[in-house]
């Protein structure tokens, strides 16, 4: 019984990390059909802001929440006037994109180094404390990912749907022309998006450094699973990352409490790989994917 | 109606031009004098008293110089994200090195299996792979590349050697050659390698499976609707791209008497693809500049240390979206207007 | 109102109009007719800022307009209803109408304009929450007219509105602009066929080969049947 417990409680919190990295990446990927290599690095970017704020500053992690989630939707829109606008609609943007996005996160990473130092770093939680349900050791802050992460991607919906700005997102990611023939800004709107994928990237960077040490590497695995479970879901599917994040967070928690650590990752690429093989949109993906 | 007539109502074929063939666009005169300079180079550099380690420095480059060429193929020809050139570089690293320290055999001999082994692993992956759209590209190659590095970290005694990787493998020898002299001899077979790489790839880039690639790559729509079988070509590229990869990490494993795994980590990656990049991607002479200047630099970068990542990773975001083409495109433009041979006139058209 | 000064413009390694002078005045509705491919689209293209022309001027009320962004250009108050309607397939009816307004009225403005919409194509009203992309042919034309005539506007920019439609709704749609026209909107039209812009045109302008051959009041050169036969066969 604890055994099981203890399965669905790693998974239903893995699910919501995975699903709270991956929102990011697809929400861009739909929007700019841009694959950003950099989402660790966002990640990083918030971690290492929240970092800052609360040992340098002395700041309550409360307060560091925001400002690191600030930090990391201003270095995407950053990232974005840099890097990104040169060279929408131009032909070799999936190109550019891909490397710049791999330099950035490699640059990110080094700066991370430089400026802090190599030493894991110890982010504060915003809940402290956990209690025991069923032989499992529950954590507040495990309960706080958790609800960020069902919170934001609701919000995250509400916000496409029914406002003007979200409404102009879906716009622009459908016909694009006709966006800014509605008087849409086009450019702008991409930077919105990168920018609310980089706010979500830090949340996840400040709420989750808890549980691991930080350090200037700590931004490429969130980035895999958020690729992953992106393509599991179907890119630039909304719904596909919350479930996928799920599906593929609990299936890795039960193969890691009842088969031992080392068959996980092994067992979730296995479920990757039949997923593109039978369905290589994805869950719910969108758009066709050529098959020869 | 007689055979005759019929054959003088047929359209006439218009002759071969053999002027417009690639390899008379390369003066004979800059092969033979860069051949040259290759065989010529131990003895000059021999003459220095760094000239031992100017030599290491030219294996180096050589065969970052193959494996940069081989991604650069798929990658900036093919346009297949790949992320498995440095595991596929493992592979071929690990297959030699256990021929050898596990079984003895001569690293000569056994060298002769890294590219095989290579190119059967890079069927492996690319038989699933290549067939799906660039990003789960991306993310199927980076599986296999975090896949090969658990496995060898993690595997079996004789692959591991106990987590890292394989140490004490035998080198080549050649005779009782040590020192200077075996860095020559060293050199030599380094050359040749890359020789063949570079010569082979600039065949195939020119060749007609290299106008469909780039075709492919250029309007891939258009390309199919004319008949180019997309899927059999990205394999076969990547089959070509892992022969040299593999044949190139068979030969460090031997100039460096092992393989660890630390050859999986990022840098690896990042420095091939600043390589490709710095230098010109999709060009054929991009990624033998970059590595040269990537390796040449690197001297004065060590010294930076941590700045290093954080300069490179700046420089690959800046040239992708500021200067694509990389430098090569500058050097070939220079080339062109003072080194290679006067194009023909054309042909008299009847 | 809108002026169009020896507009040059064209495509990657092929230029379509060879410099096209053009005026639609207040309240005008000006046609544009001309076989396929001589450029109607590229010129409507042009003056909206979805291409940058190569040379030449566009002026809306006076103020040039030529190299501005089509999202700025649109805010200025010019509507281009696009060849091939560009809806936005994942959005519902409703939706797409309110994109339409997207520049911001207030809310009584906009219902109004969608009272306006609805008073025209009754239907839209009914099937609010249907996803564009599972509407006929005619209806994505309707719904496309429908989110034009929901922007601020100052003259509307309309792109073959028949193609594709069956006569039934081909007549529905020219008498919906008739009606928008006679509203007091100044419309550029860019139509292949003369047969149905009659009610609607002031001035008609025939295009041939990215170039502008004749202009002239509508009832003079749309009677003239061998002209038209001879231009657009």
């Amino acid at each position: 019984m604890t055994q099981t417990v203890q399965a669905v409680w790693g998974g239903v919190l893995f699910g919501s990390v995975y699903g709270l990295m991956a929102l990011g990446l697809t929400l861009v990927w739909g929007a700019v059909r841009l694959l950003n290599l950099a989402h660790g690095a966002l990640f990083v970017v918030g971690a290492y802001a929240a970092y800052w704020v609360t040992s340098s500053l002395h700041l309550p992690i409360l307060v560091a929440l925001p400002i690191g989630v600030l930090a990391a939707a201003g270095f995407a829109y950053a990232m974005h006037m840099a890097f990104i606008r040169p060279v929408l609609g131009k032909p070799g943007f999936d190109n550019s994109t891909l490397i710049a996005t791999v330099g950035i996160s490699i640059a990110v990473s080094a700066a991370a180094l430089l400026i802090f130092n190599p030493q894991y770093k110890v982010v504060p939680p915003v809940l402290t404390g956990n209690f025991i349900l069923a032989g499992v050791q529950i954590t507040n802050q495990g309960l706080l990912v958790i609800g960020a992460s069902l919170a934001l991607f609701a919000a995250v919906y509400a916000y496409l749907t029914y406002t003007r700005h979200g409404m102009a997102i879906r716009a622009v990611s459908q016909q694009q022309e006709a966006a800014s023939l509605m008087s849409i800004p086009v450019e702008r709107t991409y930077g919105l998006v990168i920018a609310i994928s980089g706010g979500l990237a830090g949340v996840a960077g400040v709420l989750l450094s808890p549980f691991f040490f930080l350090s200037p590497n700590s931004g490429f695995n969130p980035m895999i699973q958020a690729l992953i479970v992106t393509i599991f879901g179907g890119l630039g599917s909304i719904r596909g990352a919350l479930v996928a994040g799920f599906v593929l967070g609990i299936f890795e928690s039960f193969v890691e409490v009842f088969y031992g650590v080392a068959w996980a990752q092994p067992g979730v690429f296995l479920l990757i790989i039949v997923m593109l093989i039978v369905r290589p949109n994805g869950l719910f993906g969108i758009g066709e994917v050529r098959r020869l | 109606m007689s055979a005759d007539v019929l054959s003088a109502n047929a359209p006439r074929r218009p002759a071969l031009d053999q002027e417009a063939a690639p390899w008379r666009r390369v003066s004979v005169y800059t092969v033979a004098g860069l051949l040259l300079a290759g065989l010529l180079a131990p003895w000059v550099l021999t003459r220095l008293t760094i000239g031992g380690y100017l030599l290491t420095l030219l294996i180096l480059f050589f065969m970052q110089a193959v494996v940069a060429q081989s991604w650069n193929l798929i990658m900036g020809y093919g346009g297949i994200y790949s992320f498995a050139q440095v595991a596929l570089f493992a592979v071929g690293g690990w297959t030699s090195g256990v021929l050898v320290h596990s079984l003895g055999w001569n690293p000569f001999f056994a060298i002769l299996f890294s590219p095989i082994v290579a190119v059967l692993a890079a069927l492996g992956i690319g038989l699933p792979t290549l067939r799906l759209r660039g990003v789960y590209v991306v993310l199927l190659t980076l599986a296999f590349h975090e896949l090969a590095r658990v496995f060898t970290v993690t595997g079996p005694r004789f692959i591991s050697g106990g987590g890292y990787g394989l140490v004490s493998v035998g080198t080549f020898q050649f005779g009782d050659a040590v020192g200077d002299q075996r860095t020559i001899y060293l050199y030599y077979v380094a050359a040749v390698i890359f020789a063949i790489a570079t010569f082979v790839i600039w065949r195939v880039i020119h060749s007609p499976l290299g106008v469909a690639v780039t075709a492919l790559r250029d309007s891939e729509t258009y390309a199919v609707s004319r008949g180019i079988n997309q899927f059999r070509i990205r394999l076969v590229l990547f089959a070509i791209s892992a022969f040299f990869t593999g044949l190139a990490g068979g030969y460090m494993t031997h100039y460096n008497g092992g393989i660890s795994t630390t050859v999986f980590d990022f840098p690896r990656i990042i420095d091939l693809l600043a390589m490709i990049v710095i230098g010109g991607w999709g060009t054929f002479g991009g990624p033998i500049l970059g590595a040269g200047i990537v390796i040449g630099l690197d001297q004065y970068l060590v010294a930076i240390g941590d700045y290093r990542a954080l300069f490179l990773g700046l420089i690959l975001a800046v040239i992708a979206v500021f200067a694509p083409q990389g430098l090569w495109p500058l050097i070939r433009s220079t080339y062109d207007k003072y080194l290679a041979p006067e194009p023909s006139a054309p042909p008299a058209v009847h | 109102m809108l002026e169009v000064k020896s507009l040059v413009a064209g495509y990657a390694g092929s230029e379509v109009l060879h410099g096209i002078d053009l005026v639609v005045e207040d309240g005008e509705g000006v046609v544009v007719l001309g076989p396929n491919g001589h450029g109607k689209t590229t010129l409507l293209r042009a003056i909206t800022g979805l291409l940058p022309p190569r040379s030449g001027a566009v002026f809306l009320e006076g103020r040039e307009i030529t190299r501005w962004r089509a999202d700025v250009i649109a805010a200025a108050g010019i509507v281009h209803i696009p060849q091939g309607d560009l809806l936005f397939p994942e959005m519902t009816v409703l939706e797409n109408l309110l994109m339409g307004a997207y520049h911001r009225p207030t809310w009584s403005e906009r219902n109004r304009r969608l009272e306006r919409v609805y008073d025209l194509f009754p239907w839209l009203k009914d099937r609010g929450s249907q996803l564009a992309r599972t509407l006929s042919g005619g209806e994505r034309r309707m719904l496309a007219l429908g989110r034009g005539l929901m922007a601020k506007a100052k003259v509307m920019l309309i792109d073959e509105p028949s193609l594709g439609l069956a006569p039934l709704t081909t007549q529905q749609i020219y008498a919906s602009i008739r009606q928008v026209k006679e509203a007091g909107m100044a419309i550029l039209l860019a139509d292949e066929n003369a047969n149905h812009v009659a009610g609607l045109a002031d001035r008609v302008y025939l295009l041939e080969t990215g170039v502008l051959v004749r202009e002239g009041p509508a009832d003079q050169l749309l009677k003239d049947k061998a002209l038209l036969e001879s231009y657009l066969g």
